[in-house]
């Protein structure tokens, strides 16, 4: 498969542009990544990728399987790097008090220690960061009882069900007081009456943090739900097909997915999904 | 409309389908006490038979009591051999043997298992090596050891050694190779880089294969010296069983074999006991 990468180095005048507008955005530009396949194959996962995330907006990143969100995510947040292109990532913003931007990820519930206890998965975070023991216990047991899960303190992952899992999870992105946080189909694995649940949860939790949110989601439903934009991405390589502003008012919850205004915006995600959906099962 | 009938309620205020229920499950309990009840009996019930039975026909002369010396001529042997401080002193020779190889074995195991499955360099250099290395049966090596060394107790350390070494090493490599990506990927996202990601993640994680090790090479390390002892030691628990066998006292032997069985028995339930402590998290799931 041979296919070509234009190779720019301008990153200092994206980011430059980036930050006339002085807010703590972050980002990427002309973006690709490539991944060596298994048969001497190369993957061209992400192609040409444009991004801007905003400031204390929640943005939801939608596609087919396999079209590169996950990857972009990743990237967006540090763990992985891009093959060309740039990224303006949380590191390289430095805000008005004169520090780079803090990032949370909020995994699906696998990305759990088994090893730790309830309380020390939240507050493990924040011991990586070299937090005071006595600071951390409190803040994570803060944490804890916010989410639901006090008295589960020192319960394991795997003592705790899929939903409370989902929970701790939370907890333990959010006690860091991130300026970010990076959602890689969080609900995924949780049953769908739970995951509406849980969508409240988060739509809350938002609503009264108000951080950057880049969340990466299968569900149209979710995405509009939860998202001030939905960013829809094609099938494999990944580009940015459409970036839809979702005008719904707040404070949300999971009644307004049956108003009319909530069904045009689904139906016309859909309409731009379903081809790129078709052509990544083609593909595979 | 549902037409649930509603629960008639006695004079003390209970509810008869709660105390329908309550009954069944004292029930289940029951079950399930009577079910436990007889699989301790079973477990402890079948040797002490077999060993009765094993009594009775050496007794009768269904079995030769010359070669099957009969449970009460065995105590009597073990009894002789403690009180000539025989089976004692056989016991702490091939204990310290034992306990020095294994120790040292299993220190320069984990560290050298770890740095591979950390290193690649390191790994395709040598885990091949190890792999072809291990496939020789370690007992092979003593006559080698013997020529190097000499007799005396380095030889038979070193066997030892040499066993739990490589369990240890091929269990702590495996628990790095297969760690979950997505538990690494975690780590890195809350901060763990390097070090502390290793110390605070791989090290944790690895923890219940290196335990596996730690539990199957105890096994074999006794092996190994029994073996050992059978032809390059004067002394030990591994000496005492030859040394009946050459001598034709069998009742000796049992007691050696049985001796041996014992100290299996007892180091293997000090690292299970040593394992449960140490991963509270783990024995709570296998419940």
């Amino acid at each position: 498969m041979g296919f070509q990468l234009a190779r720019s180095d301008n990153k200092s005048e994206f980011v430059s542009n980036l930050n006339k507008e002085t807010a703590n955005h972050i980002g990427a530009q002309k973006l690709s990544k490539v991944f060596l396949g298994g048969g001497g194959e190369n993957v061209l996962a992400l192609s040409d990728v444009n991004l801007v995330i905003e400031e204390g907006t929640f943005v939801s990143l939608i596609g087919p399987s396999g079209c590169g969100k996950s990857t972009l995510l990743r990237i967006l947040g540090g763990l992985d790097t891009p093959s060309t292109g740039q990224v303006f990532g949380c590191s390289d913003v430095i805000t008005s008090s004169g520090r780079p931007l803090k990032s949370a990820f909020l995994f699906q519930e696998y990305g759990l220690f088994p090893w730790l206890s309830a309380i020390d998965n939240v507050a493990f975070g924040l011991k990586m960061a070299k937090v005071p023991k006595a600071e951390r216990i409190e803040r994570s047991r803060a944490w804890l009882s916010r989410v639901g899960l006090s008295g589960f303190e020192k319960t394991y992952p795997e003592q705790l069900s899929g939903g409370m899992r989902q929970r701790l999870s939370l907890a333990r992105a959010f006690v860091t007081e991130p300026d970010v946080v990076f959602m890689d189909e969080p609900l995924g694995a949780v049953d769908p009456q739970t995951r509406l649940l849980l969508q409240e949860d988060l739509i809350r939790l938002w609503e009264e943090t108000r951080k950057t949110v880049l969340l990466v989601t299968h569900s149209l439903d979710e995405a509009l739900l939860l998202g001030d934009r939905v960013v829809v991405m094609t099938a494999r390589p990944g580009r940015i097909k459409l970036d839809l502003k979702v005008d719904l008012p707040r404070p949300r919850n999971v009644a307004i997915t049956s108003e009319v205004g909530f069904s045009e915006l689904r139906t016309m995600l859909w309409d731009n999904l379903r081809d790129e959906v078709e052509q990544s099962l083609e593909f595979s | 409309m549902a037409t649930t009938p509603m629960a008639a309620v006695d004079e003390n205020g209970q509810s008869e389908t709660g105390a329908v229920v309550a009954e069944a499950i004292s029930k289940l309990r029951r079950k399930e006490r009577v079910r436990r009840r007889m699989d301790l009996v079973l477990s402890v019930g079948t040797p002490i038979v077999l060993i009765i039975l094993w009594q009775v026909s050496a007794d009768a002369h269904f079995i030769d009591p010359r070669i099957f010396t009969p449970p009460t001529q065995i105590i009597r042997a073990a009894r002789q051999l403690i009180s000539k401080g025989i089976l004692q002193k056989d016991i702490g020779f091939t204990l310290a043997r034992l306990l020095v190889g294994y120790v040292i074995g299993v220190i320069s195991g984990v560290i050298v298992g770890l740095i591979l499955g950390l290193v690649r360099p390191l790994r395709s250099a040598f885990s091949p090596l190890f792999a072809a290395l291990y496939a020789v049966p370690q007992i092979a090596l003593l006559p080698l050891l013997l020529v190097i060394f000499g007799i005396g107790e380095t030889p038979k350390i070193l066997t030892v050694v040499a066993v739990t070494f490589f369990v240890l090493e091929i269990n702590a490599l495996a628990a790095v190779r297969n760690f979950d990506p997505r538990l690494i990927e975690s780590g890195k996202a809350f901060g763990a880089h390097k070090f502390k990601l290793f110390r605070h993640v791989i090290l944790p994680g690895s923890l219940p294969s290196i335990f596996t090790g730690l539990r199957v090479s105890i096994a074999l390390g006794l092996v190994v010296i029994t073996a050992t002892e059978f032809v390059a030691s004067n002394n030990g628990l591994g000496f005492l069983v030859w040394n009946s066998w050459q001598l034709f006292q069998p009742d000796q032997m049992y007691v050696g074999l049985v001796t041996i069985a014992l100290v299996g028995v007892i180091l293997t339930g000090i690292i299970v006991l040593i394992e449960r402590l140490s991963l509270p998290w783990l024995v709570r799931r296998k419940r």
